[in-house]
């Protein structure tokens, strides 16, 4: 492999590393605020989808601008959910399987509604835009992955600000390090989760409109998506929006890279051997299971802790 | 739950719940009984949702198609039963699904009783069904899988109408070398073989090795990859095309996974002197999706429009009538002469009985088929072998054969520009 | 026999009943297809009943469970190409997928709760991409077993009925034993137990081996009905997601519960699968969501609800005995699913 190789391979690494923090950031609100572990982000992802697809298809507008509006949307959508679905589930401070099941009912119920109104083919939305790539010499990156990836990026700092800023983000991260002092303090709980799961439900379906410019789409889509999102979770920790760019981060560069570098292997004598690529899917499993069981509290955690003992 | 009265209420929505859902199992259970009485029972079971949604359609088409013009005529003469008669289909749609696939061929040679199956469009839901025609004794026809695994078996119901997968690769290759012979591609290039995780991908590259091990020196297969059938990323797997410096890319792809790749393909900035997705190439619904991006993209195929004999251009305008527009690929013309095929055996048999008929299959000729060699047979392990037409995409939406000679209606294009 | 259910002979009777009617049911020559829809149902029911074993009685819920089904179905079609006998098959099923459930609980079993049910949707994940790449079991494109002789549906039959019975009877024991009351401790309160001499950890280990054994048994006999098997089916989430659903929806923890879920289920998915083929999803995420907010006990807490009602006998005191764990104890104060 030569170093044009490498750079192509980073640079898809970062763009997907963007995608992947913008969907993973909906689920880390939820659970962070609620210790729900939603795994409805799939439907929501699918529903962001093809709401920028029918807004495109019927409208022609462009895809950007579905994917800007499915943010208030999906936000006075996740609201209704919380309303109707999620504020009977009791109240804990480590994730409950209620909330799991319910979440995954919910999301089998939007999984088939997406079936019943959209078909099982798969949608992508095509634009002139789709085929065509920026290069230079040797690298060559498609544009759409470009905009997706500044799409993204602006979103993330965009909750960045909220989160750091706000009354609303400091009411959040006052929750999430610990839902009873925050209580105390006079931080209403009820509305604060309210906004919450409405903020995360926007962001799900805003990712998953930049989804549907990437890839095409069925109605059980989020599936994939949602175990990254999860293993992003667990590998940036729960306290920033930082934490969840890093984890997309290493998991983009696990899955981009461990297909295409040589690892060494003993087979009458050292060769060097590639994982085939249809294997990449196992990567983002074994992380997870890796990092579920070594990292309870993420890599930042793991960092945090080193340099609170020094 | 704090009184009675909610209580009863939810008590009684989810009793009503477990009441329809109980009578929708029993209601259609109840309805059934469909023994065919006057009538010559056929399965087809065809995926018309999920992945394969658009050429089942088409498969199912050509069948319907097959069935209106007999039917037309008074149906199918049965000397035992000393009259005509009209043929019934019985339709399932197993949504791409191969354990549902599997399922419903059991459900229409079981409880349907038909006296034929045709179905499997693609080997993946072949295969699955291919399990049920020996058990229930009742012949099955497919006119969408063509993996050897499903005739290497030992079976003796299976038939199928399409020619080996492999004998595609060998075609395939032995195209790409009278290229080389004449001059159009340099000798000694190299080959990235990307293909589907399937028998049929399987197929495909064995065809293929086995050209190249035959005439040393023409080619060299630098990658050889496999992908899952259904999957929205593939730039890991391009990355690693790209990075094996590979002058020629062959895939085997069905229709979804070819425009899903195609794409990313274009995204990535790639480029190959040859482009080939297997058996796919010139769908309208490629065309459409990626415009120019499909342009000189090669294919192997069982059937193409293009061919000059006559009953093809009856069967053109006969579904052109009856559909309100052309066949798109090879898809319908397969699956209409495998009903063709199977209307003249019985009719040879003279008789309902399942093993008469598929005695009558086995040494069955349907003359006048549509497909390449005007004729129609089923070798000894049940699949048919006659030769395949390669056919490459035009600019402007247009499609040329390419080989063979004989048959061609224009020059290939390589490398592409 | 200590610990049998007493109250109501009706409670032994009732089923053993079914199950006459259901070993004399070919006398009648039902269609081909009936005969398919219990078959099934019989295997559903199974691994309903195992699944419960360790998400009902031991609280840990698995979404993992397809891993077992596929090992099941692999070992016992390797083996029957290989000219063993069905019975040494389904056994050697059983063996394989309880193995496994050793190799899978070690690590994860330290994880608690979600966290355990994610762990598990990625380990079924990765044994589901594996399985895809290996070349010896056909890979993605699938395994098919070949068998001598001619295909008799009654053996398949009876053998599943057999399984079935098997699944419920080492249910009743279990919730009837010291084991299980030490499985029901764990559920309600992990330390608690442990302060109390329980070992959590070699408990939840031993029910997910009973588990996985009937579950790995059950994937065997399908395999030898099916003749093809491929790991997008049997090792799907999907199929994890089908089996932890059935007792869910029919009454997690009670043995009827998980066998009514299965009975359901299995009709259900082979009715619907040929008329209805979309709306299966929605009618299992909606019956999900109504009983997880307003009946956890599933439909079988229901009906004993509607049962109370109806009889207007008096509320137990929400003792823990044996009779309850098979037939529903109601919402212990405290308890979450």
């Amino acid at each position: 492999m030569t170093a044009v190789d490498y750079i192509n391979l980073l640079i898809s690494s970062l763009l997907l590393a963007g995608i992947y923090a913008a969907m993973a950031v909906g689920m880390t609100v939820i659970y962070g605020v609620m210790k729900i572990v939603n795994l409805a982000h799939a439907g929501f992802l699918m529903l962001g989808a093809y709401f920028a697809y029918e807004l495109f298809d019927r409208f022609h507008l462009h895809p950007m601008l579905c994917a800007a509006l499915a943010l208030p949307v999906f936000f006075v959508f996740g609201m209704a959910v919380h309303w109707l679905l999620v504020r009977w589930l009791p109240k804990s401070d480590t994730p409950t399987l209620a909330s799991l099941l319910l979440m995954f009912g919910f999301w089998q119920v939007l999984q088939n509604i997406g079936n019943l109104v959209w078909g099982t083919q798969a949608y992508s939305i095509l634009t002139p835009l789709t085929i065509s790539s920026v290069r230079w010499g040797e690298i060559s990156v498609p544009k759409v992955s470009l905009v997706v990836f500044a799409a993204a990026a602006a979103s993330l700092v965009l909750l960045r600000f909220v989160f750091n800023y706000s009354w609303f983000g400091r009411s959040m991260r006052s929750l999430i390090q610990n839902p009873y002092a925050a209580q105390i303090v006079g931080v209403d709980d009820r509305r604060t989760a309210m906004l919450s799961f409405g903020l995360g439900t926007a962001f799900a379906g805003f990712a998953g409109a930049l989804l549907a410019t990437l890839f095409p789409f069925t109605p059980d889509f989020g599936a994939s998506f949602q175990l990254r999102a999860f293993v992003i979770i667990v590998l940036g920790g729960l306290e920033s929006v930082s934490g969840v760019a890093l984890g997309a981060l290493i998991l983009a560069l696990l899955e981009t890279f461990s297909i295409n570098l040589p690892f060494p292997w003993y087979s009458h004598g050292w060769t060097k051997v590639y994982l085939p690529a249809s294997y990449q899917p196992a990567v983002s499993f074994v992380l997870l299971v890796v990092a579920l069981l070594v990292l309870p509290r993420g890599v930042a955690g793991l960092l945090e802790r080193k340099w609170r003992t020094a | 739950m704090k009184n009675l009265s909610q209580l009863r209420a939810a008590l009684c929505r989810l009793v009503a719940l477990v009441i329809v859902t109980g009578a929708l199992g029993v209601v259609p259970a109840a309805a059934q009984g469909a023994s065919s009485g006057d009538a010559i029972t056929v399965g087809v079971v065809m995926p018309i949702t999920g992945r394969e949604a658009k050429p089942g359609q088409y498969q199912k088409e050509g069948i319907e198609l097959a069935i209106k013009q007999i039917n037309d005529a008074g149906g199918i003469m049965v000397k035992d039963k000393g009259k005509k008669l009209l043929i019934k289909e019985v339709f399932y749609d197993d949504g791409s699904d191969s354990a549902k696939s599997a399922a419903l061929a059991e459900r229409v040679m079981s409880s349907d009783n038909a006296t034929a199956v045709i179905g499997g469009y693609s080997t993946a839901l072949g295969e699955a069904e291919s399990v049920m025609p020996d058990r229930y004794q009742t012949p099955w026809l497919t006119a969408g899988a063509a993996a050897t695994s499903i005739f290497s078996r030992g079976y003796k119901y299976t038939f199928g109408v399409l020619s080996p997968i492999k004998l595609l690769g060998v075609t395939t290759a032995e195209f790409l070398g009278s290229l080389v012979d004449q001059g159009k591609l340099k000798k000694g290039l190299k080959i990235a073989l990307v293909v589907e995780n399937t028998d049929h991908g399987v197929d495909y590259v064995n065809g293929i090795q086995e050209w190249i091990k035959a005439h040393p020196g023409y080619f060299e297969v630098v990658l050889s990859e496999k992908f899952e059938l259904g999957g929205t990323d593939f730039s890991g797997l391009l990355q690693k095309v790209k990075t094996s410096r590979a002058d020629i890319f062959l895939s085997d792809a069905h229709l979804q996974d070819y425009i899903t790749m195609q794409r990313q393909y274009l995204q990535a900035g790639l480029h190959h002197q040859v482009i080939s997705y297997g058996a796919r190439g010139p769908e309208s619904d490629a065309r459409k999706a990626l415009g120019a991006g499909t342009d000189y993209i090669l294919a192997a195929l069982w059937w193409s429009d293009k061919l000059p004999y006559a009953q093809a251009q009856k069967f053109i305008t006969d579904y052109k009538a009856m559909y309100n527009r052309g066949p798109d690929s090879w898809y319908a013309a397969t699956a209409y002469d495998a009903m063709r095929i199977l209307a003249q055996s019985i009719e040879a048999a003279g008789t309902l009985k399942k093993d008469k008929i598929r005695d009558q299959l086995a040494k069955a000729q349907l003359k006048g088929s549509l497909l390449p060699g005007q004729v129609l047979s089923f070798g000894p392990n049940g699949q048919a072998g006659y030769p395949f037409l390669v056919v490459q995409n035009k600019p402007g939406d247009k499609t040329d054969i390419v080989y063979p000679k004989d048959a061609a209606t224009g020059a290939a294009v390589a490398p592409i520009p | 026999m200590r610990g049998f259910p007493t109250g109501g002979r009706l409670k032994v009777i009732l089923p053993c009943l079914v199950l006459l009617v259901l070993a004399l049911l070919p006398l009648a020559e039902p269609s081909p297809n009936m005969v398919k829809v219990i078959f099934i149902t019989a295997l559903w029911t199974t691994t309903s009943l195992a699944w419960n074993l360790l998400g009902g009685f031991a609280g840990q819920v698995s979404f993992g469970f397809a891993v077992f089904y596929g090992l099941g179905a692999y070992t016992a079609a390797l083996m029957i190409n290989e000219g063993a006998t069905p019975w040494i098959a389904f056994l050697a099923a059983g063996a394989v997928a309880a193995i496994a459930s050793f190799l899978i609980g070690l690590p994860t079993f330290r994880l608690r709760g979600p966290y355990f049910a994610i762990a598990t949707i990625g380990v079924n994940e990765a044994f589901r991409v594996v399985m895809n790449n290996v070349d010896f079991t056909g890979g993605a494109s699938g395994y098919r077993v070949t068998e001598a002789g001619p295909f008799r549906q009654l053996e398949h039959y009876y053998t599943a009925l057999t399984l079935v019975t098997l699944a419920v009877v080492v249910s009743s024991l279990i919730a009837s034993s010291k084991f299980g009351l030490a499985l029901r401790a764990i559920k309600q309160d992990q330390d608690a137990a442990a302060a109390v001499g329980v070992n959590p950890y070699l408990g939840k280990l031993w029910v997910h081996a009973i588990a996985a054994a009937l579950t790995g048994m059950a994937g065997g006999v399908f395999a030898r009905y099916a003749l093809f098997i491929y790991p997008g089916g049997v090792f799907s989430f999907q199929t994890s997601i089908s089996i932890l659903l059935m007792p869910v929806i029919g009454g997690i923890g009670t043995v009827w519960g998980a066998v009514f879920g299965g009975i359901i289920f299995g009709v259900v998915e082979e009715q619907l699968v040929a008329k209805f083929p979309n709306i299966h999803l929605l009618l299992y995420g909606l019956l999900l969501m109504l009983i997880i907010l307003f009946e956890p006990d599933g439909l079988m807490g229901l009906l004993r609800r509607a049962a109370k009602l109806f009889r207007r006998r008096r509320e137990d005191s929400g003792s823990s005995n044996p009779d309850q764990v098979l037939w529903g104890s109601g919402r212990a104060a405290g308890r979450e699913l």
